[in-house]
């Protein structure tokens, strides 16, 4: 998203830009920094093919002993079970984040508005729930038997379709992206307020959209512990990464409780190829996710250069 | 003669109670039931539940759900539904579950079954009671919201506890030793041994490969006290480990873990121990301790571990080892209150059904053919019988592995071909054998010193981990320890378990 | 202001409009006040639980265990205040939370700050794409990374350590090194997020302003200063206010899972959060949860107040509200 600035300044490329040098000390320091923070994500895809014999003889290595797809057929054996809980992380995905955007850009838009005077109360409204909440036994219980959350997708959805951290966010980028005065001649011109947030407002702070998209995409995907409390017998509708938690929290219990739970818990916690599976789980969980993130970069940079056209 | 009296009233009743809900079974109303079970691996089934539902619609009128509760969710999902009153009408729970037993029966959230004016045991489990045996009926006896009675159905599986030296032996005897030399030795002689053997294998060998605070109670004797901190225990109770049902050096008292001789003596010889290379420092942090135990345990990279037995294990070790190992008790077998309280099915307060979900425990627990359909599934879908009518199991099970130790009375199902024909006569002779500590039946109830506990769990998680595998000074962190213990309410704890333990005592 | 134009239509109708646009913009912000009612407001009756001794009653239905329930007043809180560590557990949650507020701040400000400026289109954007890595890592994994590095029997670090001759460090028997582990970490995993949030604050930013500073002769220094940063003000004092309002909450995740819940580390790495959990995993009591969390909000909505009252005096168009 960031780059490109350098396409709208093409022109006078070296003339208004850093020097040189300092864009290499730039370059250095993320350099390092994006280093830093791909390097573990390496080391898990290593050991999740590293054998469990390895893992057990020398402990997590980046060279390991001898190597394994065993955690991956560990994991793949389940079939059916992980394509329906993909294609579920992938509806819920989609349905929740273009929902939620539209629902936090609607909601934001008037907070933005300077002559909206209901504007303070709408504001406190959604602020005041960052900060208080009734916590999780009463939110389940309204959640599941004054609204129906229960065995089905909206249970899935709904309770995340709105978060005020993003209003403040999107109602920011609406500050600092959108001139009063633009509002105002489309007022003048006559355009509807529905009009003028879709027609007008929404083409100029598009990459404010997709990142407050992303945020959400990215909170979606991440979210399990819905699935837990609300989908205990249509197993058919859990997410992905409801489905490898469980694999993992299991061997997790199996692990620390094998002494309470006798011979058979036991035996079952040898099969498990706990330690390179934790490490596959990771991987299925977040290869799809980090590749549709270049999606949301060309989103924005997409937004940007209609932006600017405008601006 | 009043017990042959009571034995012959419970077989009649037994048997006037069972033809009459057979006979009556048209005549109730339909019921759905809902259960929820802890530690399930289950992905299909909708075989088994027809057949369970088809018999149950014929004894009882009703219907079963289950709920498949796994290992890494049941207790916050259990808990959850309790807290929120949701119509699930069993639950799994136990001494060790976050549904636990005794908290949540003082919480109001179970039924009391032995109620006098609602007796769902006399009306429709008295079979049921009188399969089991007397340590499990007296343990589950608790003081609940209606009073000392009896809250949730004991599951009859492996009911005593038994700590064991495990002994790689393979390695004991490349250096010549003998499992006598560990039978006749004990924690605080096993030095020679243990210097011995890291001599020949290296440095990077650990020999003795302990769970900390299984091998406190170990070196010292002492026992879980039901109801204390479950996470880090507190309290210490010594039993006697000649005679399990005598008293202890101490007497029937409870006492501050930490602050004993016994303690004291342990943690510096466990210092001496890990100072000379004997013990792992993974072993002291507690999110690595279990996977590295487990990791030298199958590449035998141990001399002396510490194992909580049951029986078979030795040999079930062997083969996921690819040793030679052996179990060399500690102490005789014992059942305590929180062995007793291991496994069990309660029904909810907030059930509309309480009766029904009482037979159905009472089939569960006492109808062979009930027990065998919800544990190994249908036969020839999920198990065949072999020509000795052993259970072997098929592909299939793979969709259907519930925990069989977490349902009810195994003693009804059919051995499997692993298990052998006579498994069920050794395991009742082993676990009948056991003997119980003078204590058993009492619990602690730590509700009126629950803010000192909460401070006390946090200061026991800083220091008891370090100091039982010797990663920390005793001469510096112990007195520190105790100071901090003291400085949170110890004493006030101690003493409200005590107040209470002699109250129990008096009781009896 | 609009009044004033011309040709506008007659007073009567001008009223019209103005209500018709205010209902507008309500209805836009219908859906989600309507979400925020149901799924936000309806549960705050749980308040409550934080003054009860909850317990199921007869019959079983939680508005009537609620209703039933006996008052405790402040008892639910008082196992926060009992323990000897108290002083020490607030004052690690607060300093952590200041330095990782001020840390984070400046270090995602200067990498927006230096993506923005980079030349190279692929560079930025490769940077950014593997800068936000860390964040779909969780604690634990990050936990199992460092313990790699870490483990006093393994470990890479002791292995080196070992190699050289040096005595070996026990890493996760030792606090005194895990404040600056603790705050790397956390800035590892959450720099690549906020990065971002500044990142799309910037290039929102209109071009004009920065030409006209150009024209105007100013380095490209005094661009960043003058343009970009007075630019970015308003989206770092939000999330300031936003993150000074969690200054009683730590991340559990880091504090819990990343030092391997080893104890002997509990004087650089017992927060509040990890405090109230290891409380609760024993009692399983939901009135000292719920006022553990109460006690936390009611500090993190004091702090907001005055954060934003504050930033309200200097810069009013800043502010959260």
């Amino acid at each position: 998203m960031l780059p490109t600035p350098s396409v709208t300044r093409r022109p006078n490329l070296r003339l208004n830009a850093v020097s040189a040098p300092t864009e290499t000390v730039f370059h250095a320091v993320l350099l390092l920094f994006s280093l830093f923070c791909v390097v573990p994500f390496l080391f898990v895809v290593i050991i999740s093919f590293t054998s469990e014999e390895s893992i057990r003889q020398i402990g997590y290595s980046f060279v390991p002993q001898s190597w394994s797809t065993q955690a991956y057929a560990y994991v793949f054996r389940i079939g059916d079970a992980l394509w329906r809980s993909y294609f579920n992380s992938f509806f819920i995905t989609a349905v929740g984040t273009a929902l939620s955007v539209l629902m936090t850009l609607l909601y934001a838009y008037p907070l933005f508005r300077r002559d909206f005077r209901q504007r303070h109360f709408f504001n406190f409204l959604s602020f005041f729930t960052m900060i208080f909440g009734g916590g999780l036994v009463p939110t389940y219980i309204i959640c599941k038997n004054v609204l129906g959350l229960s065995e089905n997708y909206a249970a899935l959805i709904v309770p995340m379709l709105f978060s005020p951290f993003n209003v403040i966010i999107m109602r920011t980028f609406l500050q600092t992206s959108v001139p009063t005065e633009l509002i105002e001649a489309a007022t003048i011109d006559g355009s509807g307020e529905y009009h003028t947030l879709f027609r007008i407002v929404l083409p100029v702070v598009k990459p404010g959209v997709a990142t407050v998209a992303l945020l959400n995409a990215l909170a979606y995907w991440n979210e399990w512990f819905l699935a837990l409390l609300y989908i205990r017998q249509n197993t058919d509708l859990i997410p992905l990464q409801y489905l490898l938690m469980k694999m993992q929290r299991n061997a997790d219990f199996i692990a620390k409780n094998s002494h309470l739970l006798g011979a058979e818990a036991a035996n079952v916690a040898v099969n498990l190829p706990s330690q390179s599976l934790k490490m596959a789980l990771v991987v299925l969980i977040v290869v799809p996710i980090a590749c549709a993130y270049p999606f949301f970069q060309r989103f924005v940079v997409a937004g940007l250069t209609i932006g600017s056209v405008k601006g | 003669m009043r017990k042959i009296l009571a034995l012959l009233l419970t077989l009649l009743l037994t048997a006037s109670v069972f033809t009459f809900a057979t006979a009556e079974a048209a005549s109730l109303t339909p019921a759905e039931l809902t259960i929820m079970f802890h530690g399930s691996n289950v992905t299909d089934d909708s075989a088994v539940l027809a057949k369970v539902n088809e018999y149950l619609k014929d004894k009882i009128n009703a219907s079963l759900k289950v709920i498949w509760g796994t290992w890494g969710d049941f207790d916050e999902t259990s808990t959850m539904s309790l807290n929120a009153g949701d119509p699930i009408d069993m639950y799994f729970t136990c001494s060790w579950s976050q549904d636990e037993y005794n908290a949540y029966a003082k919480k109001g959230m179970w039924v009391r079954l032995d109620d006098p004016d609602n007796n769902l045991i006399e009306k429709y489990a008295a079979d049921l009671w009188a399969t089991l045996p007397q340590v499990l009926t007296d343990g589950a006896k608790i003081q609940g919201s209606d009073g000392l009675g009896v809250y949730a159905v004991p599951g009859y599986k492996d009911i005593a506890t038994q700590n064991c030296w495990d002994i790689n032996v393979d390695l004991l005897t490349k250096y010549g030793y003998t499992l006598d030399d560990i039978r006749n030795a004990d924690y605080y002689s096993f030095g020679d041994i243990l210097k011995t053997v890291k001599a020949g294998e290296g440095d990077s060998f650990y020999p003795l490969l302990v769970e900390g605070m299984v091998l406190e109670r170990m070196a010292t004797n002492s026992i879980i006290v039901a109801g204390d901190s479950g996470s880090t225990n507190l309290l210490s109770y010594y039993m006697n480990p000649t005679d399990i049902s005598a008293e202890g050096p101490y007497g029937n008292v409870m006492l501050n873990k930490f602050a004993t001789d016994e303690y004291k003596k342990f943690v510096e010889k466990t210092r001496e121990y890990y100072l000379a290379g004997y013990i792992d420092p993974g072993l002291a942090v507690a999110d690595t301790a279990n996977d590295l135990r487990k990791n030298k345990q199958l590449t035998g990279q141990y001399l002396i571990g510490t194992q909580s037995y049951s029986l078979g294990y030795e040999l079930q070790a062997s083969q996921e080892r690819n040793i030679h190992v052996e179990m060399v008790p500690c102490t005789p077998a014992y059942v305590d209150t929180t062995s007793s309280q291991g496994a069990m099915v309660a029904i909810s307060t907030a059930s509309a059904n309480p009766e029904r979900a009482m037979m159905f425990l009472n089939l569960l627990n006492t109808d062979p053919y009930l027990m065998m359909l919800l544990n190994y599934g249908v036969e020839g879908i999920h198990y065949t019988l072999n020509a000795d009518g052993l259970v072997q199991f098929t592909d299939k099970r793979a969709d259907y592995q519930p925990w069989t130790n977490g349902m009810g009375n195994v003693t009804l199902l059919t051995p499997t071909a692993d298990q052998g024909k006579d498994f069920w006569d050794t395991f009742k002779a082993y676990y009948g054998a056991a003997k119980k500590i003078p204590i058993i039946g009492f619990t602690f109830d730590a509700s009126n010193v629950q803010v000192e506990q909460s401070a006390l769990v946090n200061v026991a998680a800083e220091y008891a981990l370090a100091l039982d595998t010797g990663a920390v000074d005793p001469a510096e962190k112990l007195p520190e320890f105790l100071q901090k213990l003291s400085d949170a309410g110890m004493q006030t704890y101690v003493d409200e378990a005590n107040a209470q333990l002699t109250a129990f005592l008096a009781a009896q | 202001m609009r009044a004033m134009n011309p040709g506008l239509p007659r007073h009567d109708s001008l009223i019209g409009s103005r209500r018709r646009k205010a209902l507008l913009l309500a209805s836009m912000a219908a859906p989600g006040a309507l979400w925020l009612l149901l799924l936000r407001y309806l549960p705050m009756f749980g308040i409550v639980l934080a003054f009860k001794d909850y317990r199921a009653f007869k019959p079983n239905t939680f508005w009537n265990n609620i209703l039933k329930s006996d008052w405790v007043g402040f008892k639910n809180f008082e196992f926060l205040f009992r323990s000897p560590d108290t002083g020490r557990i607030i004052g690690n949650t607060l300093l952590y939370n200041l330095t990782f507020i001020v840390l984070g701040l400046v270090i995602a400000v200067a990498f927006a700050i230096m993506l923005n400026e980079l030349t190279s289109r692929f560079a930025a954007k490769t940077y950014q794409t593997l800068m936000f890595f860390p964040y779909f890592l969780s604690w634990v994994v990050a936990s199992y990374f460092l313990l790699a590095f870490l483990d006093t029997a393994s470990g890479m670090v002791p292995n080196l350590q070992k190699l050289a001759g040096q005595d070996v460090i026990d890493w996760y028997q030792s606090p005194q090194y895990w404040p600056a582990l603790l705050i790397g970490a956390n800035l590892w995993k959450n720099i690549g997020y906020s990065t971002v949030l500044y990142l799309a604050a910037i290039t929102g930013i209109d071009r004009a302003q920065y030409e006209a500073a150009a024209v105007d002769g100013a380095t490209k220094w005094q661009q960043i200063r003058h343009v970009t940063l007075p630019n970015l003000r308003t989206m770092i004092i939000i999330l300031f206010i936003l993150n000074v309002g969690k200054i009683f909450n730590a991340d559990f995740g880091l504090f819990y899972n990343v030092p391997l819940n080893s104890g002997s580390l509990y004087s650089t790495t017992q927060v509040i959060d990890t405090y109230v959990y290891r409380a609760y995993m024993n009692s399983g009591s939901v009135g000292m949860s719920s006022a553990a969390g109460l006690l936390q909000n009611v500090v993190g909505f004091v702090c907001i107040i005055a954060a934003n009252t504050v930033v309200r005096r200097f810069d009013p168009d800043s502010s959260l509200f």
